[in-house]
């Protein structure tokens, strides 16, 4: 006990010191070892989400302070700005920001995925000059979405590298389809390597010793892979895709460097909030992004429901070996 | 053992003893990775190419090099150097990553190997932070911040970047601890070991490669950020993207002066990204399990 009153001054964690890890304890531990997170998230996130929220139920009246934002005279409007985003001219807009939403996230999220597990999968085997190709693979992720977004508007110019190769001229940054798939090249491009960071680190946390005593009892590698690399895996993959679902469900900045705003073929959900706060109009923007997070949190909601649900199985094991023993 | 030294030629794994494997491998490796780089690799050329050598198209990969791209981005005609905003940078960056650690190792410690009740909930509130856009949180933000004076103060992005970070942080420690074997925690306590020499000697050191993947990721979201740092900082806590955008914006047709600012604002996460390579590299060795 006398190391334990020495230690505990050091970190916050005193009553976390008991030498028996008992049930009753746990919660308290537990407790005070998230309650600085949540303390961090609640002040600096949380109030500003709610304060966002309250904006959308307001119109922005006519006085504008010296930085040009609406401080006063706003009027309370109830859920007026919400039902404008279903009606007329708007309402088409936003339906096709929220396909090319739905359409990028889907596309890029499977692309990124296959494209960064095989990553991981080649950069975990040992071979010649290993530390440079992944310092190489990983550079594009590192790179600022700015620079990177400027780097491919010069391959996709209309007498830029692209267009070389192909041996065909493609207007890849105009309105269409085709800059679709620039923005879905580039954006491929940038983020497979942040799929394959996680994924390879999940992969350096496997025993060896397991794929050992798999080869012992005869197993092929492409077994190996689907019965002990995929699912000892499978936490950390998750915890990629989903926190890359939520980015490019948010997606903005890409195709706005690339091909530029008010483009119908690129337009997401993120893109008409900030149409709309950049017309001033700072309460339909709140209302646009209060339902582009409802979409968000219903995509992440199934998606840990659906998937998810082995991490939760994995925390219980732990709670129940730990109990028989 | 028969069957044990008859096993190992069958694998793939067995590193030496299949060199023709291992230099497949190694050969779809240079080739992915030359694939994703050549983009950079015609970065970095044309920052060392002259104006009218980075105009050509195809990149001529013969021209004369030159620095005068860099020696414009340090303000040789324009006397505003990037100094600063990179210094800025640095602290922004190194002092959140260091804060999210701090915080995300304890949390997701909490939430893995000690289930809290009710811990899907706990998860989902921290990710639930992820999914209002950004823009839509930068009025509510400025207000807040210009009331406490907080506005072009760089120890407000580092608070900004720290809770911008946690929920991944926890999320991403989470996964990785929950990998760590019960029993090792349990031999930990038994020989009477506290709650901090448990994390000092045990968790820390197993999950290092997650932890350098962690930090890596923090550091790099927030040497990158844009938008919060665009409209918050001004010309004492301006960043390096800001920096960078600003001089794109007046010097946008000079393709190598662009290059050039590019590759240099990118050169820190690249070191930072060559440093955490060691502890990434690092598996989770079963002596020390044992």
């Amino acid at each position: 006990m006398t190391t334990l009153t020495t230690e505990s001054p050091a970190g916050a964690s005193a009553p976390a010191g008991r030498r028996h890890r008992d049930v009753q304890g746990t919660g308290r531990l537990a407790v005070l070892l998230l309650s600085p997170t949540f303390l961090v998230l609640g002040l600096v996130v949380g109030y500003p989400v709610l304060a966002g929220f309250r904006e959308s139920l307001y119109t922005t009246g006519q006085s504008l302070d010296a930085n040009g934002f609406v401080v006063q005279g706003s009027q309370f409007v109830g859920l007026d700005n919400y039902t404008a985003i279903f009606h007329g001219d708007r309402a088409t807009a936003f339906w096709n920001a929220f396909f090319n939403t739905t359409f990028f996230t889907v596309v890029t999220v499977t692309l990124e995925t296959l494209i960064g597990v095989g990553m991981a999968l080649i950069m975990h085997h040992a071979f010649r000059g290993r530390a440079v190709v992944r310092a190489s693979i990983l550079v594009p992720w590192a790179l600022p979405t700015a620079i990177s977004g400027l780097l491919w508007r010069w391959i996709f110019q209309a007498d830029g590298v692209a267009n070389a190769i192909l041996h065909h001229q493609v207007l890849w940054t105009a309105d269409g389809n085709q800059s679709k798939v620039a923005v879905i090249i580039a954006e491929t491009w940038k983020t497979s390597p942040f799929i394959g960071l996680l994924v390879l680190a999940g992969l350096q946390m496997i025993p060896q010793e397991v794929y050992e005593a798999a080869k012992v009892d005869g197993a092929s590698p492409w077994q190996q892979f689907v019965r002990i690399t995929l699912p000892l895996v499978k936490p950390t993959l998750l915890v990629a895709v989903l926190f890359r679902l939520l980015d490019v469900l948010r997606m903005f900045d890409l195709p706005f460097v690339l091909i530029g705003a008010h483009k119908d073929s690129v337009q997401t959900l993120t893109m008409l909030a900030w149409n709309e706060a950049t017309n001033l109009r700072y309460g339909s923007a709140a209302a646009y992004a209060t339902v582009l997070f409802l979409y968000i949190a219903l995509v992440a909601y199934l998606f840990v429901k659906l998937l998810g649900a082995d991490i939760i199985g994995q925390a219980r094991q732990h709670k129940s070996r730990k109990a028989a023993a | 053992m028969t069957a044990i030294a008859a096993a190992p030629p069958a694998s793939r794994r067995a590193g030496g003893r299949r060199r023709h494997t291992g230099a497949l491998w190694g050969l779809v490796a240079w080739a992915v990775g030359l694939f994703f780089f050549i983009p950079i690799a015609w970065m970095i050329l044309t920052s060392f190419h002259s104006e009218p050598d980075a105009a050509t198209n195809p990149p001529s990969i013969a021209a004369h090099l030159t620095m005068q791209g860099y020696r414009e981005f340090f303000g040789a005609s324009t006397g505003t150097s990037p100094w600063p905003a990179v210094i800025n940078s640095m602290t922004a960056s190194i002092v959140a990553t260091l804060l999210v650690l701090a915080l995300s190792i304890p949390a997701a410690y909490a939430l893995s190997i000690k289930p809290v009740r009710k811990w899907t909930d706990v998860m989902f509130f921290f990710l639930s932070t992820k999914m209002l856009p950004a823009v839509a949180g930068l009025l509510p933000i400025y207000l807040i911040a210009k009331n406490l004076g907080m506005l072009d103060n760089i120890w407000l992005m580092v608070i900004l970047y720290t809770s911008m970070n946690l929920p991944i942080a926890v999320w991403m420690m989470r996964s990785f601890l929950a990998e760590i074997p019960m029993a090792i925690l349990e031999a930990a306590s038994i020989d009477g070991a506290g709650l901090i020499t448990v994390f000092r000697r045990v968790i820390i050191p197993i999950s290092a490669p997650g932890i350098a993947a962690t930090s890596l990721i923090c550091f790099i979201f927030s040497w990158n950020e844009m938008l919060f740092a665009r409209v918050l900082t001004g010309v004492r806590s301006t960043t390096a993207p800001v920096f960078l955008t600003s001089f794109v914006t007046s010097q946008g047709l000079f393709l190598a002066q662009v290059c050039a600012a590019a590759v240099a604002v990118s050169l820190p996460v690249l070191i930072a990204g060559f440093a955490a390579q060691d502890k990434l590299v690092q598996g989770l060795s079963l002596g020390a399990v044992k």
